[in-house]
């Protein structure tokens, strides 16, 4: 059941990821955006930005697509603590598919590149989320890159 | 000024090295038998390396100092692993970023004692702390981590990756492959196609890259990556390494020469209190927080494409 474009609400009764305690967010925190980062030369800034982590328990929203013969999943759509690595992601879509976590599976952030397992997801989130998802594509064999 | 890059600079900071004394840990050294405890291996890195890339010649090193110690012969390449002062290195970051991260660390020191003294692992690979290969795939493993994150700074300066995916299959394998040879030139003939010039139609006339691909490291927080423009698309004005710190990291970093920043004391009081400003490190050097960003994004990138910046106590 593939959610609409249109559809923007998260589930709440749907499986969250698991929220651990974050412990080292305090170099994300940040105020509201200023001029560099609000730059009106930017086109399409990503309007996840105004989910900066200044809350360290913050969530933001993960959007997954299955990519070639990928099994899909129930429920496209999930809420990650900000504060997590991407290996949080990793295992998380493993487990929700079934797999063995030894089995691989290819994750990329907007069907460009993979980012390592210790990346920030706020990070990610903040970088390269389009419209406040962040584009997860997941593959059984090498897609992309 | 745009889109040019400037050699000089470019090659330079390419021939950088750091030179490192490794020694086997002692607790490896007694399970695997190996008897010269005291032996180090002094070695000249180049910051732009990784550790992958020379664990095959340590261990070789060291098996074939201890008399042709069959145990540490046998050794996995994946199970080889380097430590600092305790703490796991990550071999997925350039050589020259964990130095500078290490002596960052250590504000009784301003300069970092050289040579950078790590120690190397054979056992116990802290698979929760590292990044775990598979026998025989240290080298793909590493040359996949690097076109991926040259694939994050090309989405980042352009918005998509057609850039990286426009260059040739030989342009491409030629990146990684005059990298790891260590061929400047051969290397700058397909980096120049990424990194000059910004994406078309952004920033009127495509002049500058939509965001800078940097990232930020403070001991004891996670790596900090922001969206951030290089430039005031109203004044034309090129932001400068120190605007955006005092701008993304305001809690550590002032561009106020001499200035102070506020934060809560670390030991859990909640108490604010004032801390000098730090100062930000790039390739072992003390950057001037005046240095345009876009200037420093095309010169001073490690090859990865990113501005791998350390904040220094």
């Amino acid at each position: 059941m593939q959610s609409g474009d249109a559809n923007f609400d998260v589930p709440h009764h749907g499986k969250f990821l698991v929220t651990v305690n974050p412990t080292s967010m305090s170099a994300a925190e940040q105020g509201p955006a200023t001029s560099p980062l609000a730059s009106p030369s930017v086109p399409r800034r990503p309007s996840s930005a105004a989910t900066s982590n200044a809350e360290p328990n913050a969530k933001v929203v993960v959007r997954f697509r299955a990519t070639g013969n990928a099994p899909i999943l129930k429920q496209n759509f999930y809420k990650i603590t900000a504060s997590q690595k991407f290996q949080t992601v990793i295992s998380f879509l493993k487990k929700e598919l079934h797999y063995k976590q030894q089995q691989s599976l290819f994750l990329y952030v907007n069907a460009a590149f993979a980012p390592a397992p210790d990346e920030i997801v706020g990070n990610l989130h903040k970088c390269f989320a389009t419209d406040g998802n962040l584009i997860i594509n997941y593959s059984t064999t090498a897609a992309w890159g | 000024m745009q889109g040019a890059i400037d050699e000089t600079v470019a090659e330079r900071l390419w021939d950088g090295q750091v030179p490192l004394r490794i020694s086997v840990h002692p607790a490896d050294a007694a399970a695997l038998g190996v008897h010269s405890k005291s032996l180090s291996l002094y070695l000249s890195v180049h910051r732009f390396s990784y550790l992958t890339l020379i664990a095959t010649d340590v261990r070789r090193f060291f098996a074939d100092a201890d008399g042709g110690n069959a145990r540490l012969g046998e050794v996995d390449d994946a199970d080889i692993w380097f430590e600092c002062k305790g703490e796991p290195l990550k071999w997925h970051y350039p050589v020259g970023l964990l130095a500078d991260m290490t002596t960052a660390a250590n504000a009784a020191i301003p300069i970092a004692p050289l040579p950078w003294h790590v120690t190397v692992r054979f056992l116990n690979f802290p698979a929760d702390k590292l990044l775990r290969g598979h026998s025989e795939s240290m080298l793909s493993m590493t040359s996949d981590a690097f076109m991926s994150m040259i694939k994050e700074a090309d989405f980042m300066r352009n918005g998509n990756i057609k850039k990286v995916m426009g260059l040739s299959k030989q342009d491409q394998t030629q990146l990684w492959e005059s990298f790891a040879a260590h061929r400047f030139r051969d290397f700058w003939n397909v980096n120049a196609q990424l990194v000059a010039g910004g994406s078309e139609g952004v920033n009127g006339g495509g002049s500058y890259p939509r965001f800078v691909p940097m990232r930020v490291y403070v001991a004891g927080c996670a790596v900090v990556q922001e969206p951030v423009s290089p430039v005031d698309g109203e004044s034309d004005h090129e932001y400068t390494l120190g605007e955006i710190l005092s701008n993304i990291l305001p809690r550590y970093y002032s561009s106020i020469p001499g200035g102070q920043v506020s934060r809560r004391s670390p030991n859990g009081t909640g108490e604010v209190t004032t801390f000098p400003a730090a100062v930000p490190i790039l390739h072992g050097i003390e950057v001037p927080p005046d240095t345009p960003l876009v200037w420093l994004s095309r010169n001073c990138s490690y090859p990865d494409n990113f501005l791998h910046v350390v904040l220094r106590f």
